[in-house]
């Protein structure tokens, strides 16, 4: 049944969460591929056959013109469900960048396909060349600010750290009082989270 | 205008920059509620960007002459939620380009909304997702469905570019009286718009008045 394998990319899509991705599927995924080169190959031949009995190929409607239609029909649909799946693997990834940040963690990479990883690689140095014209980071401030000024408790050791014009030692399970904005990329490397009394 | 006994350009900032931000404010609730990227307000980001500025270096002299602490939160508590309010309002657009890179690439009006870096990111977004997908899909396609745009050489125009909904329906408050409004073209709905009322309207329809500012997204 033409085009089922390539559903299947369309269904792990869909049952997958929001935001988050499934490994890369090379084996379906090229086993969609091999089916449209087998569609082409067929749609080649049946063409080819009306040609060699001399009929219009634009007008003729006998069973081989229906045959390479439908080929043809399947192969753009096999095409646009693999679009589809890399289209939207690619938004999923791109919100990597604005949740995560510039640098993925490991168990994010081992599901993306090499092209992915390049993909990645260049959208977020697109970005980075935005803020830089800008001037202005665009990566913090995610959430509305209630108060200049959070209470955070340290959940790993990070060390000195040099906030403002004073130096703040973060060690495991301490309580520190810090600016909002400095506090922002520790807490969303999953470092440091907000303590609420 | 009430007498302040602070310093006037405090005063004056202060005052100058509640208008901005509330015009800053209503830029964001506009791009945050519309389905397509709206037109860059560049000389209101500019001057918040400049206020912002201002509160930074008044922040900086409270630091150094001792101001009570309470004036100084309040000080940080507005310039944080100005820079916020900035940093969101940008963010929108870009993750809105980032969706529909290519459509907008395609689009001179579309374009011609955007601010010079947003174009240079807008242009290199589309390359990026270009390659991307060249890379691993079209390549190995047979020839003659190997566009990015199009499903194959016999598709008539560019049918695989995702666009955005227009037609999404969106809260909306009238700034003032606009009469009756015809909804679509063929005159069929129309619908009389009142001051400060609340609408839930298709976004296509209503979408020249939002530009031209009489009616607000909420």
């Amino acid at each position: 049944m033409y085009g089922r394998h390539a559903s299947q990319l369309l269904k792990e899509i869909d049952s997958s969460e929001a935001g988050q991705l499934a490994p890369f599927n090379s084996d379906v995924f090229d086993q969609v591929i091999r089916e449209c080169n087998e569609h082409n190959s067929q749609f080649q031949s049946l063409i080819r056959k009306m040609v060699e009995q001399n009929l219009d190929i634009e007008t003729t409607r006998n069973e081989d013109h229906y045959g390479a239609a439908i080929h043809h029909l399947s192969l753009l649909r096999n095409k646009r469900c693999l679009m589809a799946y890399m289209y939207n693997r690619a938004e999923v990834i791109q919100s990597f960048r604005w949740k995560v940040g510039p640098v993925l963690p490991h168990d994010i990479q081992e599901k993306l396909h090499f092209s992915e990883k390049e993909y990645f690689k260049n959208h977020s140095a697109a970005i980075k060349s935005y803020i830089s014209k800008m001037d202005i980071d665009l990566t913090v401030d995610m959430v509305p600010p209630k108060d200049p000024y959070i209470q955070v408790r340290v959940l790993e050791d990070i060390g000195e750290v040099s906030l403002g014009d004073h130096s703040v030692s973060l060690t495991k399970n301490s309580l520190h009082f810090l600016r909002r904005t400095d506090a922002e990329q520790f807490i969303s490397q999953g470092l440091m989270e907000e303590f609420l009394e | 205008m009430s007498s302040w006994d602070d310093d006037e350009t405090a005063a004056s900032a202060a005052e100058a920059a509640t208008t901005d931000v509330e015009l800053l404010k209503r830029a964001w609730r506009n791009e945050k509620a519309a389905p397509e990227v709206l037109r860059f307000d560049s000389p209101l980001v500019s001057r918040v960007r400049e206020q912002i500025q201002l509160l930074e270096e008044t922040l900086d002299d409270f630091a150094d002459s001792g101001v009570d602490d309470l004036v100084v939160s309040l000080y940080q508590m507005d310039l944080d939620r100005t820079l916020f309010l900035l940093r969101s309002y940008l963010r929108l657009r870009l993750q809105k380009i980032e969706k529909y890179t290519m459509h907008i690439s395609r689009s001179d009006d579309l374009l011609s909304r955007l601010s010079p870096q947003e174009r240079r990111f807008a242009k290199s977004c589309a390359e990026i997702m270009e390659k991307h997908l060249e890379q691993s899909v079209l390549s190995k396609l047979p020839y003659g469905y190997d566009s990015v745009t199009r499903q194959s050489l016999s598709s008539t125009e560019d049918d695989m570019v995702p666009e955005p909904q227009l037609d999404t329906f969106v809260f909306c408050k009238t700034k003032s009286d606009v009469g009756a409004f015809q909804l679509d073209d063929i005159g069929e709905e129309v619908v009389d718009l009142v001051a400060d009322d609340l609408y839930v309207l298709r976004y296509k329809s209503i979408k020249g008045l939002v530009e031209g500012g009489r009616i607000d997204l909420i």
